[in-house]
């Protein structure tokens, strides 16, 4: 029973971790993990973005913001552009 | 004459670099090691266009202390590539027989990569004002780098990725072309190369971003 409780924390509280909105950002000339290392670290750094995974194959970084926050487009670019890409906010699959 | 100039490209061929510029407040290190040199080179990247960056270098007869700045003058982000030109100077000394001598250095970068080819230009010009060292007897020092790449398979972010880099070295005055052979990895913000020179010397390099 109590292995059940503590099982249905953990997924309770894993499931309000990253219970924000969820946004799915291309990212131009993004082709190196090495170079892109930076990109992960800009955006983890943002009290709003909960999560951040980055995709070579799918051209995009994926950010996961905290419960009611959220980052501004323009915000997003300024960090991409930072970390030396070019954002591309159409709808990504 | 022909293994002198060898020598000296050997030396001086790790002054070149491959991340010159990176992220805005990025720390790069990279160590360049060879058996006749062993070189640290630090960069902090103040944007991501501008870089101060300080270079030692040490072989057999002298050290290298050279202060730098490297500029990102344009990248294009493509869909699918990235292309950058970039162009370091800087000036400092060399320590040779307990003296130091000056030295300027101006170099020019140029690369395009996708997650499949890889293709790096670099050319370096020294002006140095020791002529004492026989080894580096020139105080004018052209050198040129290419080097091509290919990933034998498309690895992703968290991945381990690995590279298969063919470079090819020459000293400006001279016709020979050295060629070294480099296995390359990386993960997250770790990268390290093996290399094996055609005529049977070693090559390892090694950076890190933080």
């Amino acid at each position: 029973m109590k292995k059940m409780l503590l099982t249905a924390m953990i997924m309770l509280t894993t499931n309000l971790a990253f219970a924000g909105e969820e946004l799915k950002v291309g990212v131009k000339g993004m082709v190196c993990a090495f170079c892109a290392q930076g990109i992960e670290k800009k955006f983890m750094a943002q009290p709003e973005v909960a999560k951040v995974e980055v995709s070579l194959a799918n051209k995009y970084v994926k950010l996961n913001f905290k419960d009611g926050k959220r980052l501004p487009n323009e915000k997003i670019t300024e960090l991409l552009k930072d970390a030396g890409y070019e954002a591309s906010f159409e709808e990504k699959k | 004459m022909k293994i002198r100039l060898l020598i000296a490209t050997i030396l001086l061929s790790s002054f070149a670099q491959a991340h010159p510029v990176s992220y805005k407040d990025a720390i790069g290190l990279m160590s360049y090691n060879n058996p006749e040199m062993n070189e640290i080179l630090l960069t902090y990247s103040l944007t991501p266009y501008f870089a101060v960056a300080g270079t030692y270098l040490r072989d057999s007869k002298s050290e290298f202390y050279i202060p730098r700045v490297n500029f990102l003058l344009k990248r294009w982000n493509n869909e699918d590539s990235q292309g950058n030109v970039y162009l370091s100077g800087g000036a400092g000394y060399e320590k040779f027989a307990s003296k130091n001598y000056g030295v300027n250095l101006v170099e020019f970068v140029a690369d395009w990569e996708s997650r499949k080819y890889y293709i790096y230009f670099d050319h370096l010009y020294l002006n140095r004002n020791n002529d004492q060292n026989s080894l580096l007897p020139e105080r004018d020092y052209n050198h040129s780098k290419l080097r091509v790449g290919t990933a034998p398979f498309l690895a992703d972010y968290a991945d381990l990725n690995v590279w298969l880099i063919l470079q090819g070295e020459k000293h400006l005055s001279e016709s020979n072309i050295e060629m070294t052979q480099f296995l390359r990895f990386y993960m997250k913000n770790t990268l390290w190369e093996v290399g094996a020179r055609f005529d049977g010397g070693w090559a390892f390099n090694y950076m890190v971003h933080f």
